[in-house]
């Protein structure tokens, strides 16, 4: 274990004396140095801790940082204009950076810290936004695709160094560490995601930095309170925030740093020999930088997010009225303020995450098998009603007088593309069951009084409880929250972000529920746009709506639309994997086309980093149940530093991988192989840590079998790695010309 | 802080945490508190001493059975219709007695006990027990005599709790709490009365626990011939738990992790310093016990099963043609014949029996989503007989004159000509109409060559192997096509008007796709001279054939995992996991409309709460007590921490083992797979209860061995509030139980308003409640 001692002791070399209680890890460690054996490289060090020696083992060790970062530099920006097209999400990713550029309101489901760098990119690199990033269509001039790839591209390439000393903090021998660096560097997989518009690079990096974070934090913790220690402790809630401001899979690392913070409080709870208000102030420590800081970064992005996107765009729909109402560019404010009869309206669920009353000429697959009522979020004109008196009242007449809608009126909502009624009877919702359906029936003719709403006032934005609303009288466009009762069935229009399956669009199901829950707010429905052209345009003074209030339902909607992204039985989606087709790497991905004049990028690892990592796997668990079995039997097999020392660096590779991995087993969201590339992350740290702990740092092997190892490991990672560099820097030509890549006969890199 | 001065003696009182200045000398005496803690029997309180009696329990136990016998049996033949699942599980019982083969996702043992209770009754069979509300009485069921089985076996499980309590130590009162809350316990009691199989599970799963209890008090007399009683008893118990319904499978688990536990502390080098040797023969007899034992119990309820079961029945479809064909009176039995070349056949999809057809009408040019077609004839599946049906099988290969080469077998590239049109079967790269990734099917005519490689199909058999001959009826195949890979497929969509509603038949790219498969329903003509001779009226009915139990009940159990993992259809009283334990939703039964009755099953709610407050006592006891522990603090006295964690622990392993997965599946959930972790959460509110009001215990509860150290006896000592806090608590089960009767019994019918004041949650959804209408104000 010598040779890692330099590195592993740096922690220690603080000159004041950890207290002896704290400490399982201080005295046995200085113990094995005794006991250690001569290992190549690190003969000098066997002396002991010569000043002169330490400072050289740190040299050395930002020597080789510096190497691999620029390797790593090397190997992200090679070629990496060479293909002038939009590849795979970047269609997606570069659009969202354009919105940011041009400032218009648009909405997906990741949360935006990442798009935003995009747009900083595109920002920095000259880009006006204008370009439509159309999936397969070549750059034009004016787009300096070269540049942003190369931005996003860097922090790709910082993961490399992070990978290193993350090692080399987590007390690896240097060889262990070199494997780990070599295959964070070697991966064609994260090499070739981390080259092109994406997030995924940006929360690899994140990722990678939040587990170094913890490990520099977790060597400070013999010298509680000093300034390194806070300083690595913010850093990590500060890294968690990041990650999981770029994508929610960031929650899986944030989870790992929960449970490394709960055991290390657990073990400090049993430590009686710390005072109370030390233990409280290791508590507040840690709930304000790993709780509240995470969240303030979160909610910021958020801010951010809000404060750059002030003009009206794509994204409207998904958000409350009012909050539209406050773009740039919206027609609200000029539409006229109340409703009366034959007006056109659309309605909005004032419930977190809902859209607009939609209906489409389709019918319900079964029920009633009359026309889909749903909630959509996207505008079009199938999201409009009608607002006309009832069968027996005389037909709405355009140049009669105008009639307010008032609280207690009884209506028609006619859908004007394609005439039909909103219509509930007693028949079951299609998936909320014990609700009944609603649907659209009849037409300009045919009807009957299960067409019949009773409009109830709940109350209103501006002017108040629902009192101070009748009071004054008429119904409002956006302000005035009302509830849409049937007449006959007595039942209230609901909508509640479950998704209809895929004959419905994944849109969400519009039900009318038998119980009256006045609180409800899945039931309360505002009007948004609103047309009359017998009244005046309205001059409506808004209030914005409030920043908590938006994220929230900011939020809310993306949780619902991922919901949404289930797998659809029906479709064939060649690009989608099962998880359990990762850790051997099953399945590889095509990135564009597969044209013989394209260039063409195949999303799959190297192959020695995957496999080796994941029998890594099982081999520590195998590994641990040995060790568990000889130690319920009572033989000693390391000293209790090694022990913990064996279990930390365990725990972190093993967690971290558990926690990014079954997840996904779980989810019902379509998976893609690119999921998995922060769970390698932890595998490849557990590759280090066994080869660590079963070769390098093995008292009994020599030092021959060592080298020999590291030499074949590390040669036929560098091997593979130039074997398949093409999948990452572009294949150009036929593939067929291309020989010798079908490692596994499953990958679709040859043949359809 | 010391949590007790060592001086002291430790009796009935809770010992006050005393600061005191020699912290060391307290630390000396923690470690037991042998010394300190002995109590004299005759000190307790005389109640106490009354009811820990023999006497006093015998007639505690004989008061609770009669009551749970009369709780269950009362009314038992209201309704004398078909309710719930009655549907199912009656049915299963009538095609015992029938002898019919039939397939279901749970194993058989306590569908067997139903057809034993019905043959026993004498009932005939007949009747199927197809809908809800179904008249037994009509149909002369003796319905009765088949409903008193899972009565009989629900009331016995009362006593069985009480005795699990006993054993495990706790006085009277506690073990007559825990029984009372499932004896009372609206939801058992609704469970219990109806031909469903959960009281059998949960009676199985009680004497499984009760056993392992025994079990686990002989440790110190192990390899004794009580200890390999017991032992062979939990494995016999465990096994019919699982044979009962596949949720039983839990209760295998928690027993394995609760032995894997064990047997984690018999290897601990340190307790009792056992030789590697020493484990291996424990492990030995656990294996023998607890895996040997229940498998050959669970082999042998399906041995019986499929001794029993051997006509052919609704179940034969689901297995396969090997199977079916030991089946008596199976189709594929009747007439299964092997196909010649140039045969003229009707070809059938398994899964939705529609015919391969195709008639002279064609593939609209464009569709209504504006996609194109290849403007083909169209090929369909159709329902009926028709001349349409007919194809011709044609040979790739030139044949011989006569003899057995003449014969389709597996792997054969043929062709298949449709007779009325003379025109080949084809597949190409044009999407279907219905499905764009998957490929079209049309013919192309007879005499036009140039699209010979596109009307060349594999006829793979299932599971077939190279020389097979393709059969009618038992033979299923796949088709592949052979230049595309596609399977013939077809799914129950319908097509439009245009092809006349019939069903679309397309190309799968999935060619493993287990949907894709299809027999030779019937050999219409051929140009062989023996064809009459191979149809059915000049052959024989042949014997059933046999074929190897253990293929069976692999073949069997395979399926039954696929279909209970494909149940996962919505359902109005499916609920989801988080909800059981708080009882926010039930299960509608069974409804009257005409005396407004209705069997609704919901749960004492007065029970299951006290069940779910317990549960979270004893998580926050165990919770705070590891957080002192932590903190050098020792709270709880050894004997009663033993108590909490290891008796206890294990009604809590069983809680959580038999819970905690529901919220990984994803098929159809309903409120009674929670009973037996509610049976569970019943003797932890026993213990809780115990644990509350004072904390004496009977201790050591195992059974003494020749090398055990000596412990003092101690005696648990509840005094006079815990019967007291009983009653109270029995009288209080027993209102609600009777205010909820007309729900759990199913008589007399309620008025809409007293259907609304049984409606203490909004979520339970009650029918005939009486409308409320909200005014508008």
């Amino acid at each position: 274990m010598t040779e890692s001692r330099g590195v592993r002791h740096r922690g220690h070399k603080a000159p004041s004396p950890a207290p002896p209680l704290t400490g399982a890890e201080t005295t046995p460690r200085d113990e094995k140095k005794e006991l250690g054996p001569h290992e190549g490289q690190s003969k000098p060090q066997q002396t002991g801790f010569a000043p002169a020696d330490l400072l050289k083992t740190e040299y050395l060790v930002h020597v080789v940082g510096l190497t691999y970062t620029l390797l790593s530099f090397w190997t992200r920006f090679y070629k990496i204009g060479h293909a002038n097209s939009v590849v795979w999400d970047e269609a997606h990713f570069g659009k969202f950076g354009s919105h940011y550029l041009k400032r218009e309101f648009y909405f997906d489901v990741h949360p935006p810290l990442g798009k935003m760098l995009v747009g900083l990119a595109g920002l920095l690199a000259g880009y006006d936004g204008s370009f439509e990033f159309k999936s397969g269509e070549d750059y034009t001039d004016e787009v300096p695709y070269v540049a942003m790839r190369m931005m996003l591209a860097s922090f790709g390439a910082a993961m490399v160094p992070l990978g290193w000393y993350t090692a080399v903090e987590l007390g690896m021998s240097q060889w262990a560490a070199h494997i780990v660096a070599l295959m964070v560097l070697l991966d064609v997989g994260w090499l070739c995601i981390s080259r092109f518009i994406l997030l995924d690079s940006m929360l690899l990096f994140f990722t990678v930095l939040t587990v170094f974070c913890m490990t520099k934090f977790h060597n400070q913790r013999t010298r509680s309170f000093s300034f390194p220690w806070w300083f690595w402790l913010t850093s990590t809630g500060i890294s968690i925030g990041c990650v999981s401001s770029v994508k929610m899979i960031g929650l899986f690392v944030t989870a790992l740093v929960g449970l490394f913070t709960i055991e290390d409080l657990w073990e400090k709870f049993g430590d009686v020999s710390i005072s109370v208000q030390d233990q409280l102030k290791h508590w507040t420590a840690r709930v304000i930088c790993l709780i509240f800081i995470p969240i303030l970064v979160f909610m910021a992005s958020f801010k951010v997010h809000f404060m750059i996107l002030t003009n009206s765009g794509p994204g409207d729909a998904q958000m409350s009225s009012l909050f539209q109402a406050g773009l740039d560019g919206n027609e609200f404010a000029d539409s006229p303020l109340e409703i009366a009869f034959g007006s056109r309206v659309t309605l909005k669920n004032v419930g977190y995450g809902g859209g607009l009353l939609h209906s489409h000429a389709h019918p319900y697959p079964d029920g009633s098998a009359q026309q889909q009522i749903t909630c959509y979020h996207h505008k079009d004109h199938n999201n409009e009603w009608d607002i006309l008196p009832r069968w027996e009242e005389p037909p709405y007449d355009p140049e009669g007088p105008i009639r307010f809608l008032q609280d207690g009126d009884v209506i028609r909502l006619q859908h004007p593309p394609t005439t039909r009624f909103l219509h509930s009877h007693r028949i079951p919702a299609p998936i909320t069951k014990l609700h009944h359906e609603v649907s659209g029936y009849g037409n300009t003719t045919i009807g009957d009084v299960h067409d019949y709403w009773a409009v109830e006032v709940v109350d209103d934005l501006q002017r108040g409880s629902r009192a101070a609303v009748l009071k004054e009288g008429n119904i409002h466009a956006l302000t005035t929250r009302l509830r849409f009762r049937h007449q006959v069935i007595g039942c209230y229009l609901r909508a509640a972000n479950v998704n209809l399956p895929q004959w419905g669009w994944k849109q969400v199901e519009v039900t009318c529920d038998p119980e009256n829950n006045p609180k409800d707010r899945h039931t309360y429905w505002n009007v948004e746009m609103h047309r009359n052209e017998r009244l005046p345009p309205g001059d409506i003074e808004f209030y914005h709506s409030p920043f908590l209030v938006d994220f929230w339902h900011l939020n809310v909607a993306m949780m619902t639309s991922n919901n949404a992204l289930v797998p659809d039985p029906d479709k064939e989606d060649i690009l989608a994997s099962k998880p359990t087709d990762w850790p051997f790497l099953h399945l590889g991905l095509r990135m564009n086309g597969w044209g013989d004049n394209t260039t063409k990028f195949y999303l799959v690892g190297n192959p020695i980093v995957w496999w080796g990592s994941s029998i890594s796997l099982g081999l520590a668990l195998a590994v641990l149940g040995v060790y568990l079995l000889r130690w319920q039997r009572k033989y000693v097999d390391m000293t209790d530093g090694e022990w913990t020392h064996f279990l930390y660096v365990g725990k972190v590779a093993l967690f971290g991988w558990a926690l990014h991995y079954f997840p996904f087993l779980i989810m019902g969201r379509v998976t893609y192989l690119h999921h998995y590339l922060p769970t390698l992350y932890f595998a490849v740290l557990m590759f280090g840590h066994v080869l660590d702990h079963l070769v390098f740092s093995s008292r009994r092997l020599p030092l021959a079998v060592k080298a020999t190892v590291f030499g074949v490991i590390a040669s036929a990672v560098v091997g593979t790695f130039w074997w398949f560099k093409g999948v990452a820097f572009g294949i150009d030509g036929p593939i067929g010309e291309h020989w010798g890549l079908l490692w596994r006969k499953s990958w679709n890199i040859y043949t359809q | 802080m010391a949590s007790k001065s060592p001086q002291a003696p430790r009796l009935r009182q809770r010992q006050v945490a005393v600061p005191t200045q020699d912290i060391d000398d307290s630390r000396l005496h923690q470690e037991d508190h042998v010394g300190e803690v002995y109590q004299n029997p005759r000190r307790r309180h005389p109640v106490e001493k009354l009811l820990e009696t023999r006497r006093a329990s015998f007639i505690v136990v004989s008061v609770l059975t009669a009551l749970a016998f009369a709780l269950r049996f009362y009314k038992i033949n209201q309704p004398d219709q078909v309710v719930f699942d009655e549907v199912h599980f009656g049915k299963f019982a009538a095609h015992y007695i029938s002898r019919e083969y039939y397939f279901d996702v749970h194993p058989p043992f306590a569908k067997l006990l139903f057809g034993l209770a019905g043959w026993f009754v004498g009932f005939d069979g007949k009747f199927l027990f197809e809908n809800i509300g179904d008249s037994y009485t009509d149909n002369h069921v003796p319905y009765v005599g088949m409903r008193a089985l899972p009565a009989i076996l629900g009331s016995l499980t009362v006593p069985v709790v009480y005795a699990i309590m006993k054993e495990s130590g706790y006085s009277t009162v506690i073990a007559a709490f825990s029984a009372s809350i499932i004896l009372f316990d609206n939801a058992h009691i609704a469970q219990s009365r109806l031909i469903l199989l959960d009281a059998t599970l949960i009676f199985f799963l009680s004497l499984t626990m009760y056993s392992y209890i025994r079990f686990k008090k002989l440790r110190y007399l192990p390899f004794s011939t009580e200890w390999w009683t017991w032992l062979t008893l939990t494995g016999a118990f465990m096994a019919c738990t699982w044979g009962s319904k596949v949720n039983g499978i839990l209760t295998v688990a928690t027993i394995g992790i609760a032995v894997l536990i064990d047997l984690w502390d018999i290897l601990d080098v340190k307790k009792e310093g056992h030789t590697m040797e020493y484990f291996w023969r424990h492990f030995t007899a656990r294996a023998i016990g607890l895996i040997l034992v229940p498998f050959i119990i669970y082999l042998s309820f399906f041995y019986v099963h499929f001794a029993v079961l051997t006509k052919s029945g609704p179940g034969d479809t689901f297995m396969s043609p090997a199977f079916q064909e030991t089946l008596s009176g199976n189709e594929m039995l009747l007439n299964s014949q092997e196909i010649k070349y140039l045969d003229t056949v009707t070809l059938r999809h398994k899964d939705t029996k529609v015919f391969l057809h195709s008639h002279i009408e064609r593939y609209p040019l464009k569709y209504e989503d504006g996609r194109i077609s290849s403007q083909g004839q169209q090929v369909t599946g159709y329902g009926h007989n028709d001349t349409n049906n007919n194809w011709q099988i044609i040979p790739t290969k030139a044949l011989p004159e006569a003899g057995r080469g003449r014969y389709v077998r597996h792997g054969d590239v043929i062709q298949l000509l449709h007779v009325n049109t003379q025109s080949y079967l084809l597949t190409h790269d044009v999407a279907s109409p219905l499905m764009p990734t998957n490929q079209e099917f049309t013919t192309w005519p007879k005499d036009d060559h140039s699209r010979h490689n596109d009307t060349l199909f594999y006829i793979n058999i299932n599971e077939g192997h190279d020389g097979d001959v393709v059969k009618s009826k038992s033979g299923h195949f796949k088709l592949i096509h052979g230049s595309t890979r596609v399977a013939l497929w077809t799914h129950t969509k319908q097509l439009p008007e245009w092809a006349f509603k019939q069903q679309e038949i397309n190309g799968n790219k999935g060619a493993t796709e287990k949907s894709a498969t299809w027999f030779i329903q019937d050999i219409i003509d051929s140009e062989d001279e023996d064809f009459k001779n191979r149809t059915e009226d000049h052959v024989e009915p042949k014997k059933p054939k046999s074929m190897n139990f253990f293929r069976k009940f692999g073949e069997l159990q395979l399926l039954m995992l696929q279909h209970n993992a494909g149940l996962t259809a919505s359902h109005p009283y499916a609920s989801s996991p988080i909800n059981w334990p708080f009882l926010l939703s039930g299960i509608s039964f069974w409804t009257e409309n005409d005396s407004q009755k209705q069997i609704y099953l919901i749960g004492n709610i007065v029970g299951w709460w006290t069940c779910v407050i317990s549960l979270s006592i004893y998580v926050g006891i165990l919770g705070a007590d590891l957080l002192a522990r932590r903190r050098g603090l020792d709270p709880i006295p050894d004997p009663v921490r033993n108590r909490l964690w290891n008796s206890t622990g294990f009604f809590m392993l069983v809680w959580g083992v038999h819970y905690a997965p529901f919220f990984l599946m994803s098929r159809q959930l309903f409120i009674h797979h929670y009973l037996p972790s509610h049976l569970a959460s019943a003797m932890i509110a026993g213990s809780v209860f115990s644990f509350i009001l004072s904390e004496t215990v009977n201790y050591p509860v195992s059974v003494r061995g020749p090398s055990t150290r000596a412990h003092p006896k101690q005696y648990a000592d509840l005094g006079i509030k815990a019967p007291i806090i009983f009653v109270g608590f029995s009288v209080a089960m027993l209102v609600v139980l009777l205010f909820f009767a007309p729900l759990t019994y199913g008589t007399p019918g309620l008025t809409g308003e007293q259907v609304n004041a049984r409606r203490l949650l909004s979520t339970w959804t009650l029918h005939f409640a009486a409308k409320v209408t909200a005014e508008v104000v």
